[in-house]
């Protein structure tokens, strides 16, 4: 086993990954940039190393600094953590060239897998049911053709896009002609390529991963899936495993398991790896990507299966082989994972960097809580705002909804603004608890809510508790003419 | 001590009668009641009203006292008896109008040009801060008689990044 390990991230995955090196004896070492010097990572690090300023372009993404760093403090290998350089292949190639172990999988992978393109084409050869779509440019008669044949709705797409732009929703023929014109007009004007392509539209599709694990001895096992289908901007808010939809149709979770399998071995996988599916209202599954690296929502399926993944990681990229076969991989219980945001969410997620000035961690049965923060600590506005993951386990998915609500109630975050709230409401939602997840569904959930009423009764609580501190602490604000920026930020109709 | 406070947006009246912590009150003329207060640390309040437990904690922000009670967030501002509403202050249908950066970030897109009528709601630029991109729009339509942004250029918090009239 290695002896010491560098992280090449930040905020709470280096955390994560330095418990796990502590439990193992594995001396840790920390990068930071300028905004980081007085992070938990830092200060949790056996050792540290500065590589540059708070721009991550110029620090957590610079190879040459994070591996002369690794070098310097004599770093057998460097685990990547998610995000950063976690999925960038000459990264995984340069800490091979300096005889550093890349704790990850080969570069080969990682450059097969991180092309969406490539990727689909790898999956299709694998036999992995793949979302119908053309894959490349069509004209007006292309795109008529492809809804012959796999009926409407389907999806128009910019061929160099993301983040929406360039991409139309068509129903029917008549509609085809104008959406065509519409998409390729705002791909031409977003990212100087017209071109787009046509994709089967999956109606409220639910978001479905499953977990791999490899060996460099050939062995490949799946440690089951999660649900992430609750999602804001693209991106996941709310973890699961089991999936519920999994939960009720058992078979699925065998079936994904193998086809991502499938998948993973033609591109010579090994270490941690998740297939992202999106499935449908028939239960039909397909491939969406291949993340190559460990993913932020891992603990849930520690929770799940009582397996520590960044230790597996180790061992993994140490010349381990896996320590268990398909067969021994149990699922016990339900676990479900909120990730705590400095943000705003009922002003369209605006980020909300800051000072803390209080924090109340939950604690109690059934809770883990991944963070990266502290009383004092200033939320930086360089990097992703992120502070914690909160996970819980329980014997079922009502129990886990319930623990989850506690701990919510337990939680408090002083100074800023964060999504606790949000995801209470969230999780007394009806359909949440129902289980009608789909990757839309905050979208629906904004047109059924709106945000909290407190009780009738607390108003006069909260002015009893500001005039107590009004008498002996600080006088009251007066109101003020011109909001200051972040009232603007929070409030005006600009950011609508 | 009475207070007038503006709560939330909805106007309010507290009178302290006595002290933590055996606090007496009546708020907005309701009958008078009693509060057991004990403050295990500065800003947080614990408060026994009816046998019924309340941790109430108070943070000092600039512009309004913000206090957090069970998860809801009350942002409370001393009341002005000069004025009778703010809500139309500074958010009239004419004039000039500003955009300004409401945190650093980068210029990633200048969606209009000067001299362009714009909407309201219609996007005038995108700015990138903590890895999010935000399009920030016109309040209200106009024409935008200045640019001082320029792609890929950084910016500070309140900047004037735009302006229409």
């Amino acid at each position: 086993m290695f002896r010491k390990v560098l992280i090449a991230n930040r905020g709470e995955i280096a955390v994560r990954v330095m418990r796990t090196c502590r439990e193992m004896g594995i001396t840790s070492v920390a990068v930071y940039s300028d905004a980081d010097r007085t992070s938990l990572h830092v200060r949790m690090a056996d050792e540290a190393e500065h590589v540059g300023p708070s721009p991550s372009a110029e620090s957590y993404l610079r190879i040459d600094r994070i591996v002369d760093a690794a070098k310097k403090h004599g770093a057998e290998a460097i685990h990547p953590g998610y995000g950063f350089l976690s999925e960038n292949a000459d990264f995984a190639a340069a800490c091979e060239a300096s005889g550093i172990v890349f704790i990850g999988p080969s570069a080969a992978s990682i450059r097969a897998m991180g092309s969406k393109t490539a990727a689909r084409r790898i999956a299709i050869a694998a036999g992995t049911p793949v979302v119908p779509g053309t894959d490349h440019g069509v004209t007006l008669a292309g795109a008529r053709d492809f809804a012959a044949r796999h009926r409407y709705p389907i999806l128009l797409k910019a061929v160099a896009g993301g983040g929406g732009k360039g991409m139309r929703r068509v129903d029917r023929e008549a509609d085809l002609e104008g959406a065509l014109r519409d998409a390729s007009s705002e791909a031409e004007r977003s990212f100087n390529n017209s071109e787009v392509y046509v994709e089967k539209l999956i109606e409220r599709p639910r978001h479905i991963e499953i977990q791999l694990f490899g060996d460099r001895h050939g062995n490949m096992i799946h440690l089951g899936e999660r649900e992430c289908s609750i999602q804001r901007r693209h991106q996941k808010v709310i973890e699961e495993c089991p999936s519920p939809l999994v939960a009720l149709h058992p078979e699925m979770r065998h079936a994904m398991g193998e086809a991502a399998i499938k998948a993973a071995r033609a591109a010579g996988y090994y270490n941690a790896g998740t297939v992202e599916f999106l499935a449908d209202a028939d239960r039909n599954f397909y491939f969406l990507e291949m993340n190559t690296r460990l993913q932020v929502e891992h603990p849930v399926t520690e929770l799940v299966t009582g397996l520590d993944l960044v230790r597996l990681q180790l061992e993994v990229a140490a010349g381990g082989r896996l320590p268990l076969t398909q067969d021994e991989v149990a699922w016990t219980g339900s676990a479900i994972e909120c990730r705590i945001y400095a943000e705003d969410p009922y002003n369209n997620f605006l980020p909300f960097p800051g000072k803390l000035t209080r924090l109340d961690r939950p604690l109690g049965p059934g809770i883990r809580l991944d963070g990266c923060v502290y009383t004092g600590w200033t939320v930086p506005m360089e990097y992703d705002p992120l502070l914690a993951k909160l996970a819980v386990w329980a014997a079922t998915r009502e129990q886990a909804t319930d623990r989850m609500l506690r701990a919510l109630h337990e939680y408090d975050v002083g100074g800023i603004r964060t999504n606790i709230g949000f995801f209470r409401q969230i999780l007394e939602d009806p359909e949440f608890r129902a289980a009608n997840l789909h990757t839309g569904f905050i979208d629906d959930f904004f047109q059924r809510n709106t945000p909290p009423a407190p009780p009738a009764g607390l108003k006069a609580v909260a002015a009893l508790a500001a005039a107590l501190h009004a008498r002996t602490e600080a006088k009251i604000p007066e109101p003020q003419a011109a909001p200051n920026r972040w009232l603007q930020a929070g409030r005006s109709d600009l950011l609508r | 001590m009475k207070l007038q406070l503006t709560l939330n947006g909805s106007q309010s009246e507290i009178d302290l009668l006595s002290p933590a912590p055996h606090a007496r009150f009546r708020f907005d003329g309701e009958v008078e009641r009693q509060a057991q207060v004990e403050i295990p640390e500065p800003g947080v309040y614990s408060i026994l009203i009816d046998g019924r437990s309340y941790d109430a904690r108070v943070e000092e922000q600039p512009e309004a006292l913000v206090v957090v009670i069970d998860g809801y967030r009350f942002e409370i501002v001393a009341r002005d008896p000069r004025r009778f509403s703010r809500s139309g202050a500074g958010r009239s249908g004419e004039g000039r109008q500003t955009v300004v950066a409401p945190m650093p970030g980068k210029i990633v897109r200048v969606l209009v040009s000067p001299g362009q009528e714009v909407a309201v709601n219609q996007g005038i630029l995108v700015v990138e801060a903590m890895k999010m991109q935000n399009e920030m729009k016109a309040a209200r339509a106009g024409k935008v008689v200045a640019i001082s942004a320029r792609e890929g250029s950084v910016v500070k918090a309140g900047e004037v990044l735009a302006v229409i009239e």
